[in-house]
């Protein structure tokens, strides 16, 4: 066993150096390589420190990136994937790069967004200490299956871990977890209080809406967004959960929300952004992180990644946010009709494998309550298809520009001045940064010939 | 103002990939030529006070397993009164589950069987084996007020439909209602059944249009002939689809 190991470990370090030498980026390839040779290829790496996960179809990147700051702040020495990379290939390539000849990897925390369908994949291999598992929307139907199946696999991952399961308890789909092992005590629900702009009615497309032990339509005292809120079965209580963190006063003006009597101030002020820092508090409550630290990540760390992202040209501000699923793109349209006054929107829609290549999720968006767009761009691989679903949503069919070509879409957004929105669904996203980068410096030009 | 009556069964439980896109392409293109929609939303238990044949158009779309399984009994309470209203020339299109529930039976992914409603011939099969599913963007060729028309969408479904002795159309690629099959769907004057889930009508314009024209005629009598519409956005995004598809089979 050793010594397939070692074998292992070289021949991975091997493909890795070659692709840096090469100045190829090594992110997925040498997993990829090693995990077709081996299937258990991870478990040659010699991990001693404590595993922390994070799961779920959205936010995953962020809170990643958050837990990493809180624990970087502390001064411990960690590792993680902060720009997805999320599968078992990805996973195994990072290990590589930061691990000995001998396998041994030496960090004091490794805080790892792992992919949904991956989290048994991968820590049937690895020791997990904490697993956070943040919500299920539907998302790439058609690469992950229905949404069922997707937490019907990390339910059976649940039923024989013992770890921390930090879970939304205000997701139906998500606290159905902590009943998957009745023998684990470790298991912490968070749930954020009511805010402002809750609704009595589901508003977007949900997943989730009857009891996953019964089968009774669920009940909701509010929803957030989505089929996140406040539920309960009304025939076997399934949902009445006491949180281990409950933040509450959530103020999107300020932007600020109370936790354990105190308020923290934040950057973004979404109520998703809320759940998403109401997940990484309750990481860090249980790893004992200073308050201080905690205060100041929150105040101050931005993810940006194409993650609420601010551009600007010539006195015009552009956000730019992903969108890979309906949830997303509803709480992004939403965002964007706040924005009091006349605004813009640019919609970049690829169906590359990573965002499936199913799009039909596009009619799950909700465009018929835009306000004030007075002119929409789209670009990407389905330009047309999203242009046709805005248009049949009401919106005027002479208001919309398609320009597949994403440096013909960015100038095009740019030929008049104003408040601009891009959304972008995954693989969209980066290449949008890149072409916004690239106008903002004047070589679109170069791009074009 | 002419009216056409939609009855969208299951609208909760059915609307797994956008589904209910359909209804709303309806409604636009009616609106867009001065004619209205009224769309009724039918729930469980809403059998004994649903007049099935006073409607134009019933519309299913397609749901998870564990959704089919919750409503079987619901619609069984229906039979007669649904294979009335389709009796009587009311049209229906149904997607994807929708579809498997008309027919004999539907046998799930856990081995457990759905009965259908048994209006048609054809049965349905999961296999046990979840990862075995027809996945990808489909193109049938179909016929449509007697000329030929590739029908665009796309298909994810585990179960496999046999015994079909209309299909909707001939596979251009993609797979169909079984693994490498050449027929899709089921079709009859008045209903529509195939795979092609989500927003099926507004990548086919043609085909949402002979849906329309066959209620708005059925309502008047006399056979309706619809404005055009500006398409000119759905037929890039039609070219551009069906050059990428039939192409890369090349």
């Amino acid at each position: 066993m050793f010594i397939i190991n070692f074998f292992t470990i070289l021949l991975g370090k091997i493909i890795s150096g070659l692709l840096h030498l090469l100045g190829k980026n090594a992110g997925n390839l040498p997993g990829l390589v090693l995990i077709t040779l081996r299937k258990n290829a991870l478990k040659a790496f010699k991990i001693d420190c404590p595993i922390i996960a994070v799961t779920g179809t959205n936010g995953k990147t962020s809170v990643t990136n958050f837990i990493a700051e809180m624990f970087r702040q502390t001064g411990a020495k960690i590792i993680t994937n902060p720009e997805g990379n999320n599968l078992d290939t990805g996973i195994t390539s990072l290990l590589l790069n930061h691990c000995t000849m001998g396998g041994k990897v030496k960090a004091d925390y490794l805080i790892l967004e792992t992919d949904e369908s991956h989290v048994p994949v991968v820590y049937s291999k690895l020791k997990l200490e904490t697993l956070v598992v943040l919500n299920f929307f539907r998302d790439q139907l058609d690469r992950n299956g229905e949404v069922e199946t997707l937490i019907l696999k990390v339910n059976k991952f649940c039923e024989t871990f013992e770890g921390n399961l930090i879970l939304n308890g205000d997701d139906p789909n998500v606290a159905r977890l902590g009943l998957a092992n009745p023998n684990n005590p470790n298991v912490k629900y968070f749930s954020v209080e009511k805010y402002k702009y809750a609704t009595d009615t589901l508003h977007e497309a949900g997943e989730g809406r009857f009891c996953p032990r019964c089968g009774t339509a669920l009940e909701y005292d509010y929803y957030q967004y989505s089929h996140i809120g406040r539920f309960a079965c009304p025939k076997c209580g399934y949902g009445k959960i006491s949180p281990y963190v409950k933040i509450t006063g959530i103020d999107l003006e300020k932007p600020s929300f109370t936790a354990d009597g105190e308020e923290y101030i934040t950057a973004g002020s979404t109520i998703y952004y809320m759940y998403n820092l109401c997940a990484v508090y309750s990481a860090a409550r249980l790893y004992g992180i200073d308050k201080k630290i905690i205060r100041k990540v929150f105040e101050e760390f931005k993810v940006n990644n194409g993650r609420m992202e601010q551009f600007e040209y010539k006195g015009s501000v552009l956000t730019l946010n992903l969108a890979k699923n309906p949830v997303g793109a509803n709480m992004t349209v939403r965002m964007i009709n706040e924005c009091e006054g006349e605004k813009e929107m640019l919609f970049v829609l690829n169906d590359n494998l990573a965002d499936g290549h199913d799009v039909s999720w596009i009619w799950d968006i909700n465009f018929s309550i835009f306000r004030n767009v007075t002119r929409v761009v789209t670009s990407g691989r389905r330009a047309y298809d999203i242009a046709v679903r805005i248009k049949c949503s009401g919106y005027d069919a002479a208001k919309i520009v398609v320009r597949p070509d994403l440096d013909d879409a960015v100038k095009e957004l740019f030929s008049t001045s104003g408040r601009k929105f891009a959304v972008a669904n995954y693989t969209a996203v980066q290449p949008t940064r890149a072409a916004l980068n690239r106008f903002l410096k004047g070589e679109n030009a170069d791009a074009d010939a | 103002m002419q009216t056409l009556k939609i009855l969208h069964m299951y609208p909760n439980m059915l609307d797994l990939y956008g589904d209910s896109g359909n209804m709303e392409l309806i409604s636009y293109r009616l609106k867009m030529r001065g004619y209205s929609s009224e769309i009724t939303q039918y729930t469980i238990g809403d059998g004994t006070s649903t007049d099935f044949s006073s409607y134009d158009l019933i519309y299913l779309g397609g749901g998870a397993d564990f959704e089919q399984q919750l409503l079987a009994d619901d619609l069984l309470s229906c039979k007669d009164k649904i294979l009335a209203a389709y009796k009587s020339g009311v049209f229906m299109l149904m997607i994807c589950g929708g579809y498997q529930l008309m027919g004999q039976y539907y046998k799930d992914s856990n081995g457990e069987k759905i009965p259908g409603l048994g209006l048609f011939d054809y049965y349905t099969v999961a296999s046990t084996n979840k990862r075995e599913r027809c996945i990808g963007n489909i193109v049938i060729e179909t016929e449509i007020d007697g000329r030929s028309y590739k029908v665009l969408g796309f298909e994810n479904h585990g179960g496999m439909t046999d015994n079909v002795t209309s299909p909707f159309g001939r596979v251009l690629f993609g797979n169909g209602n079984k693994f490498g099959s050449s027929s899709e769907g089921y079709r009859e004057k008045n209903v529509i059944a195939t795979y092609l889930h989500g927003p099926l009508l507004s990548k086919n314009p043609v085909l949402a249009d002979s849906i329309i024209s066959y209620c708005l005629s059925r309502q008047t009598g006399s056979k309706v002939t619809l404005t055009p519409l500006d398409d000119e956005l759905e037929e890039k995004c039609r070219e551009v689809m069906l050059g990428r598809l039939l192409e890369e089979k090349k």
